[in-house]
């Protein structure tokens, strides 16, 4: 199973994490199985890192900046030799 | 000490956009009173609207200033225009004035007669009548006064004509819901529900009145309740402290709070999980584009994000919209736990947060001190909460 954790914190939310949140529906068939999907509180990497970074996920642990829908797709398809 | 929740809900008749029927309530933190006003005008629509506001305003207003409720009945009387064809002058009111140590007035004028549930029964109270002379109306005027002592647990129930006459003229209620019928229901809700709000009960047996029309409002259709009670207590705890090293004191004092706790914002979720060890779990189960999800702690009641949630909060308590007819999500969730309880404690920490003011984010996103003051006085004005604020 990939874990992938979507920051629900106020700067990731409206820095486009709401859209994020909607990750699941957007799977493609291959990954569908294959990914656990979590919300996480603030996960405060947006008070320590320059501005415009967020929203931030983690997919198995690897931080993902200025994440997007197509971004984590990116990422996970990397991980199971899709790509 | 004890506490005064008071509600009301409310169905205007069919095809009207405005009530015929007026609740008003004011509470007098100096003197710690509380007063409500239930007024109906004669008729329906903006004329009976208009007579009603007019009644129940003037009669808080003389009640508030502690005018003689007697003479304060014949100003208004006097006051209200004379129907030609009825030679009525012509709205009802029953006014309850309850004062610091639970001394409660109740006048009544022409409105069905108030309910007083005392441990699950209605008690009856002595009435004196006292008659007006007014030689402009056709009827005798008689108002209705009572004083008792109420009790904790006390529920003073008023409602409109347009719940005692539900149904009238079907089998079922051939001459309307009437007081014995009202009485066996409202004791049968309390009996399984003995913490019922005022909110829920007036809401409760407005909607039973209105099944008896066969889901219809034939007039207009109030309830208002008011209740003495041990308060409920709620804590919104939000904002990390301005410095760590209260990290620890502000878990202290969510740990410590007796009443129901929430909690408003991500770090502030992170600190008192850190803290006192206890995992935060998202729920993703319902997601929303406006208000970002909410959160399962053990020890709170709820788990929200801060400033974009407890923006529409404010909104929503502005507004005097009910929120029990809104989808949920995390703002509405906390506005139903705001109306729920009685005193609301807020225990904001000061620390701004930097990413919040980077120009990239898309809206504004005011200071949290500024909206929880926003939220407080809308609690106090409008829906007559108790509040007190600490900083950390």
């Amino acid at each position: 199973m990939i874990k992938v954790e979507i920051c629900t914190g106020t700067t990731c939310f409206v820095m486009g994490g709401a859209e994020l949140l909607m990750l699941e529906e957007s799977l493609p068939e291959s990954l569908a199985d294959r990914v656990e999907i979590q919300g996480t509180s603030c996960m405060e990497h947006c008070k320590s890192n320059p501005a415009g970074e967020a929203p931030y996920a983690r997919v198995n642990g690897k931080l993902i900046k200025q994440a997007s829908i197509h971004n984590v797709i990116t990422e996970l398809k990397r991980i199971t030799g899709e790509e | 000490m004890a506490y005064v929740e008071v509600d009301y809900f409310q169905l205007f008749k069919d095809q009207q956009r405005v009530g015929g029927d007026a609740f008003l309530s004011r509470k007098v933190r100096d003197e710690n009173r509380v007063i409500s006003v239930l007024s109906d005008g004669l008729g329906s629509g903006v004329k009976a609207n208009v007579l009603s506001t007019l009644t129940a305003t003037m009669a808080l207003n003389y009640v508030t200033n502690h005018m003689d409720i007697e003479k304060a009945a014949r100003v208004i009387m006097k006051t209200l225009p004379v129907c030609k064809t009825r030679k009525i002058s012509y709205s009802t009111f029953s006014i309850v004035d309850v004062e610091k140590d639970n001394r409660v007035r109740i006048v009544e004028y022409d409105n069905p007669p108030f309910l007083l549930v005392r441990n699950g029964k209605v008690i009856d109270t002595a009435k004196q009548s006292i008659k007006l002379d007014n030689n402009t109306h056709t009827k005798e005027d008689v108002l209705k006064c009572v004083e008792f002592k109420a009790r904790l647990g006390d529920r003073i129930i008023l409602f409109s004509d347009g719940v005692s006459q539900s149904g009238m003229g079907t089998p079922e209620f051939p001459l309307g819901w009437r007081e014995s019928s009202i009485r066996q229901f409202v004791c049968g809700i309390l009996e399984r529900e003995p913490e019922l709000s005022a909110r829920d009960l007036s809401r409760r047996i407005v909607q039973k009145a209105y099944t008896h029309n066969y889901n219809a409002a034939w007039d207009d259709i109030t309830c208002g309740v008011i209740n003495v009670r041990q308060p409920r207590e709620l804590l919104i705890m939000t904002g990390p402290p301005i410095h760590k090293e209260r990290d620890q004191e502000m878990a202290e004092i969510f740990e410590l709070f007796t009443g129901e706790k929430i909690l408003c914002g991500g770090t502030t979720a992170n600190i008192i999980s850190r803290e006192l060890g206890r995992p935060i779990d998202v729920d993703l189960s319902h997601i929303h584009l406006d208000v970002p999800p909410t959160s399962n702690m053990q020890g709170a009641s709820l788990v929200t994000e801060g400033t974009i949630t407890l923006g529409k909060v404010v909104e929503i308590l502005e507004s005097g919209l009910n929120p029990d007819s809104m989808k949920p999500n995390g703002a509405v969730l906390l506005v139903q736990h705001l109306l729920n309880h009685d005193k609301i404690h807020f225990c904001v920490g000061t620390k701004i947060n930097d990413a919040h003011q980077d120009p990239h984010v898309p809206v504004e996103l005011e200071i949290r001190r500024n909206i929880i003051k926003r939220i407080q006085q809308a609690l106090e004005d409008k829906h007559l909460k108790e509040t007190t604020l600490q900083f950390i």
